[in-house]
């Protein structure tokens, strides 16, 4: 071997040696500062069953199988801001919210435990709390009807088709809510005295024949109207307990009595009511992880921790 | 130490044998393994994104954990990152990981970098551009410690249990192009992109020669395996071209150098069969070490 070689060689053997030290001894390093660093502080809200935040990262293994199961299809897997949270599944509520299936396929479907198997019903789940973070456009806080509101809405909708499938929501809660006197006015105009039962198809289908303006009007005047919104309440997918409460309280602004939602004990923060919220930015939302306490139902104006 | 110059280290017939990082000689076009084996790590990525895409439900969750026909799959490092971040014990990880130990112990431990692992194949496209760029002499390629990755996998598994973070699952590779064939892109891309341009630029094959965890624990499970590479001491004629396409060509050493092993005998071993593909002489096949005989 010339003595070219034999450098070169030696040279090849020195960087082997000391990369290789500078490649662990780095990466060690890092591994070890990166911690506290990539330790997001931002919490997500995590889908039921999730254990607490540090042991669920720790025991995430981010194979995504609960995305897998998901029957509404709202998981999602963080991405790179997350930190150590990359890979690990959330739910954005506004987007699509936990509907808290029979069974929670998503616990059942974990191999590592991070969704804890010892939860097998919705009501049992701890995501976080719902608290009203925008009481400036509540509806219920402002007294103005739900319906009434996504009527108004209505007049900015171009399309037929987007217009029949707003109308069918509308329409199938109103049913729900009229009085038999109001159902029996609404077949007189529309010559549906024959029906038994009256359909929200038919109905929305004479609606659409240039009757918009003359439903509004109805909808407004009509005995439900009197009432503020309660979505939150009504789209709520726990049954068995009451999980907001509408109670009266004093203005801050105007002497006039506001009906502020109050959140309770058996809120499991699966974000149904963020979703459903009919204001343009949801007024109630979750807030991952929050327990509930007496303080947050006496009052629960809590800021968005975002 | 006195190193003496003179002596020469690198000799063709004995020793560590000649590995110039050559492309294979022309007049040899048999890529029969190969053909097989992207097929098979094609299908099992795709059996991956139908079984969730359309819903078939044969192979659920991604590469780092699964459910093979309702029978869990686990990563053997994720699980032990896993168990001593969290420092609790799931009987389903347990499960998981025996599951995947038997069934690497029957079809050849590394087999899965080879045969599974989705950067692996993006690797062996980069490799075909790092060597193109070196004939062309635009780049030089450079080595490490091929122990690193057994560093690594020590490193990472502490690192779980001072931590209490899963550090290595939040940067590894396969576990992130596994969750992107399924799940769709993430930003998360853009490292596993970074890793594919230095292994084209700077050293070939890279991450899984020298840095990949993930391999050891596979490594390990190869140890134990019968099914290897099986070589034919008369057939041989010492060429040397098998250890050019090797893509651990240190493994071959023992054979076709020393000539003393007629089963390669390394764990790093990924079975992959380029060696097989490349011999003339047909010297080299797949066997069942301690199991040839008796069947």
């Amino acid at each position: 071997m010339s003595d070219g070689q034999s450098k070169k060689w030696f040279s090849r053997r020195k960087f082997i040696k000391t990369s290789t030290v500078a490649v662990i001894g780095g990466v060690a390093t890092v591994g070890i500062i990166s911690v506290p660093v990539l330790r997001s502080e931002r919490l997500l809200l995590r889908p039921p069953g999730a254990l607490a935040e540090d042991t669920f990262l720790a025991s995430c293994i981010k194979c995504g199988q609960c995305l897998q199961v998901c029957p509404p299809q709202v998981i999602e897997l963080a991405g790179i801001n997350q930190g150590f949270g990359i890979g690990t599944p959330h739910i954005i509520p506004r987007v699509g919210a936990c509907i808290l299936c029979k069974g929670l396929p998503c616990v059942l479907a974990c191999p590592t435990g991070a969704l804890d198997h010892q939860i097998s019903e919705g009501k049992e789940a701890e995501m976080g709390l719902a608290v009203i973070s925008r009481p400036q456009t509540c509806l219920s806080i402002k007294g103005i009807n739900d319906l009434v509101f996504k009527l108004a809405d209505l007049e900015e909708i171009k399309s037929r088709e987007e217009l029949s499938v707003e109308l069918m929501h509308i329409i199938t809660k109103l049913l729900d809510r009229l009085t038999a006197k109001e159902k029996h006015s609404l077949k007189e105009q529309f010559d549906l005295i024959g029906m038994e039962e009256l359909s929200a198809f038919d109905l929305r289908d004479e609606v659409m024949k240039d009757n918009l303006q003359w439903f509004v009007d109805f909808v407004k005047k009509s005995e439900q109207a009197k009432r503020g919104c309660r979505i939150c309440l009504e789209e709520c997918p726990i049954k068995e307990e009451q999980t907001i409460r509408f109670l009266g309280q004093k203005s801050n602004s105007s002497a006039k009595e506001e009906i502020w939602p109050i959140i309770q004990k058996t809120c499991v923060g699966c974000g149904v009511c963020e979703e459903k919220c009919p204001t343009a930015a949801a007024s109630i939302t979750i807030v991952p992880r929050l327990k509930w306490t007496g303080e947050a139902e006496r009052n629960n104006l809590l800021p968005i921790s975002r | 130490m006195k190193i003496d110059f003179n002596e020469p280290k690198v000799k063709t017939f004995s020793g560590p044998g000649k590995r110039e990082e050559n492309t294979p000689q022309p007049g040899h076009s048999g890529h029969k393994w190969r053909n097989i084996r992207w097929g098979v790590l094609l299908f099992f990525n795709l059996l991956f994104f139908v079984s969730f895409f359309m819903d078939i439900q044969i192979l659920e969750g991604s590469l780092s954990g699964s459910r093979l026909l309702g029978f869990h799959l686990i990563d053997p490092l994720a699980a032990v990152q896993v168990i001593l971040a969290s420092r609790i014990l799931v009987i389903n990880l347990v499960i998981g990981v025996t599951t995947i130990i038997l069934i690497y112990v029957l079809f050849g431990g590394r087999t899965f970098c080879a045969w599974i692992c989705p950067y692996h194949w993006l690797a062996e496209l980069g490799e075909k551009i790092h060597l193109l760029l070196k004939k062309k002499k635009i780049i030089k390629n450079h080595s490490f410690d091929k122990n690193i990755r057994i560093y690594f996998f020590v490193l990472f598994i502490v690192l779980s249990l001072i931590t209490g973070f899963t550090v290595f699952e939040t940067i590894n590779p396969v576990g992130i192009l596994s969750r992107f064939i399924v799940y769709g892109p993430s930003l998360m891309l853009s490292w596993v992109l970074a890793l594919l341009l230095f292994e084209v630029f700077y050293s070939r094959r890279a991450w899984c020669r020298y840095f990949c965890p993930v391999s050891v624990s596979y490594h390990i499970i190869g140890l134990a395996t019968p099914l290897r590479i099986k070589w034919d001491r008369e057939k041989c004629s010492n060429c040397k071209r098998c250890q050019q396409v090797c893509l651990v060509p240190h493994v071959l050493t023992n054979s076709v150098n020393k000539g003393v092993a007629l089963y390669v005998d390394s764990g790093a071993c990924t079975r992959c069969g380029l060696c097989i593909d490349i011999c003339d002489d047909e010297a080299l096949g797949y066997g069942l070490k301690y199991l040839d005989n008796i069947i």
